[in-house]
């Protein structure tokens, strides 16, 4: 009899943990438009997923729709998660990260009135697009004010995996940092994690000792441990996805913006105006979803030299006089 | 030898330890419950639970001592569950281990995020400074590696000592290893079987919640969902690399931190390899030890079977 109530016990307490921690939030049912989110990782991970739960959030209060979201979706269970909330008659299923299209697009056959999107990613079929956002344009910019902000003429890159989206990023701030200082030594280190905290940090660790006093990533999760590195040091750092200040109020001088939101936002609204379609979508600066943020308080810090020069690259870049090349292969030194 | 070369292998010796010591302190508490024959696979789940108490501990009181204990009973307490779901239930202590890794990611992971939101501030703690010992901490290369580290460092290499006499010189090493290979035997001998396996999975849980404590208190200075991601599964490699030796363990220890330490110092060196094979070197160099060691198993007899007194 005891051990009947201790497994009842037990038994109601994992109920409990598994309700109150569950990512899935079931969306009930009514005539309103119903949109998935897929993320890589915790929504709450103030980075890559943030933004882009942040961006549901954002659609949800604008157009009155019902959400769901799914955290932790590994490269493999894509396909099922595509097909899961397809099958519940969702309207649109977003997928958050490159390694979300392929997925997508195998599923986008079987469900022909489901949406897909795969944000980052390079493939498409009739109803499955892929939104990529030029975040190779706010990295060059981060390029240009991580080198004019470096003493030692050496700086530091950390990335996640080596993956297209990624690596577009990190050359694009190699161009940039270059285009100010062709000598500058650029460290680069693809950590193959976007979580792992610890080894971000390290990581960035190794890149101090060897004399870079400007740290910059693009490493999700895994890039804060680059920042509180930095922090740690007393040295200088970038931030990656939003406006990271808040991290290391005295460190970051600067971070590139994916606003997400107005990607999702844009998506939500073709869907809701029927007009959805497949296909590679590139979205950067001039479509208001990629930026750069402010200062903050080293907007008196950094020489007015450098600050010209980025509005200036910006403004070239808006007014399309100026591309930043998108290299999506992995160049040497 | 250069002097660039000089600094470049003292801050990699001391990458090297700052990545084993938390792996040591979880390898040993392992250590232990095996020894006493309770495999807990949940050694991840020890130290999340470790490093996310201590962590709330820290952020409400400022106190980093208060945080360690904190951080210790949190993973004594994911220790305990396993202790009592495997040793009184006599469930499957592999599978309750599993189970635990997975509940407690996600219990984590809620109560972070009903403590601070669904945030993109970073709420985060100052962490501990390292402390230099005088002279010592000024030899050449070792000195800033060995003698210029924090509590925890110290800590770990006192209680690999520590165990080490406690295993093979003391009378409850001998009672130990008496309950992991042969309970009836010592049941007969008048030993308290179940209370010895208890002891064993309590110290597991307070050094395992330690080494998930030192990733937060020393390492990080904040918390993050999956913050451990994946180190409580490298201390069990560590464990049976080590061949629950307490020196074989740090030893261990070592050669994965080194391996991680070093993959990352050449990528930034620049050699021109993909950077995918070097995040696998410490995995494989975990199989190549493993593949050394073949044919030489020294599990303790009756690892991972509950002691059923009234059975034969």
């Amino acid at each position: 009899m005891k051990r009947t109530a201790l497994v009842f016990m037990v038994l109601v307490f994992c109920c409990a943990v598994l309700f109150a921690s569950g990512g899935k939030e079931a969306a009930a049912a009514s005539g309103k438009l119903k949109v998935a989110l897929l993320l890589s990782g915790p929504a709450n991970d103030q980075g890559w997923n943030a933004v882009a739960f942040e961006g549901l959030k954002a659609a949800e209060a604008k157009y009155g729709l019902e959400t769901a979201y799914t955290e932790y979706v590994g490269i493999a269970d894509g396909e099922a998660a595509f097909t899961d909330y397809a099958s519940q008659g969702f309207d649109l299923v977003i997928g958050h990260g490159f390694q979300f299209g392929d997925p997508a697009v195998r599923v986008s056959a079987k469900f022909p009135k489901t949406n897909f999107m795969a944000i980052e990613s390079s493939v498409y079929s009739k109803n499955a697009a892929s939104y990529v956002m030029a975040c190779e344009e706010a990295a060059y910019l981060m390029g240009i004010l991580s080198a004019s902000m470096s003493k030692t003429g050496k700086i530091g890159m950390v990335g996640g995996f080596e993956q297209p989206s990624i690596i577009k990023v990190v050359e694009a701030y190699k161009l940039g940092a270059k285009l100010v200082n062709p000598n500058i030594t650029v460290y680069e280190v693809y950590i193959s994690s976007f979580t792992d905290v610890a080894l971000g940090k390290e990581a960035a660790i190794s890149m101090a000792d060897r004399g870079a006093d400007v740290l910059s990533h693009v490493a999700n999760q895994a890039g804060t441990g680059v920042i509180k590195a930095a922090e740690e040091r007393g040295l200088l750092a970038t931030g990656d996805s939003y406006d990271q200040n808040f991290i290391a109020p005295n460190t970051v001088i600067g971070s590139t913006i994916y606003s997400v939101p107005m990607l999702v936002l844009n998506a939500v609204e073709k869907v809701k105006n029927n007009n959805f379609v497949g296909g590679v979508f590139f979205l950067g600066m001039k479509e208001g979803v990629i930026d750069i943020s402010g200062y903050n308080s080293f907007e008196s810090k950094i020489p007015e030299a450098t600050k010209k020069l980025i509005a200036d690259t910006k403004a070239s870049i808006l007014n399309g006089s100026f591309t930043v090349p998108l290299i999506e292969t992995r160049s040497g030194k | 030898m250069d002097v660039p070369l000089i600094a470049t292998l003292t801050t990699f010796l001391a990458a090297t330890i700052r990545m084993a010591t938390p792996l040591t302190l979880a390898g040993l508490g392992e250590t232990i419950s095996e020894k006493s024959g309770v495999i807990n696979i949940g050694v991840e789940a020890i130290m999340l639970s470790g490093a996310f108490f201590s962590f709330l501990t820290v952020f409400a009181t400022g106190n980093h001592f208060l945080g360690l204990l904190a951080g210790m009973a949190g993973g004594a307490a994911v220790s305990m569950v396993h202790a009592v779901v495997s040793l009184r239930c006599k469930a499957n202590q592999t599978i309750v281990g599993l189970a635990l890794n997975f509940l407690i990611l996600g219990l984590t992971s809620f109560l972070f995020l009903k403590s601070f939101g669904q945030t993109t501030i970073l709420p985060s703690i100052a962490v501990i400074k390292p402390i230099q010992i005088p002279i010592l901490s000024r030899i050449p290369i070792l000195g800033q590696a060995l003698f210029h580290q924090d509590i925890f460092v110290y800590l770990a290499i006192a209680l690999v000592i520590g165990l080490s006499v406690f295993f093979y010189k003391t009378e409850w090493g001998v009672s130990l290893h008496a309950v992991g290979e042969h309970p009836r035997a010592a049941d007969t001998a008048g030993l308290q079987v179940d209370t010895i396996r208890y002891l064993a999975c309590l110290a597991n849980g307070l050094l395992g919640g330690m080494g998930g404590a030192y990733l937060v208190l020393v390492k990080l200075g904040f918390f993050m969902e999956n913050l451990t991601a994946g180190k409580g599964y490298i201390a069990l490699v560590t464990v049976i690399l080590g061949r629950r030796n307490p020196w074989g363990v740090m030893g261990a220890a070592l050669v994965v931190g080194a391996a991680e330490a070093l993959q990352i110092r050449l990528q930034t060196m620049g050699i021109p390899i993909p950077s995918q094979v070097f995040s696998m070197f410490p995995y494989v160099v975990t199989i190549v030890v493993l593949l050394f060691s073949i044919g030489k198993s020294s599990d303790p007899s009756a690892l991972g079977v509950p002691y059923e007194r009234d059975k034969r």
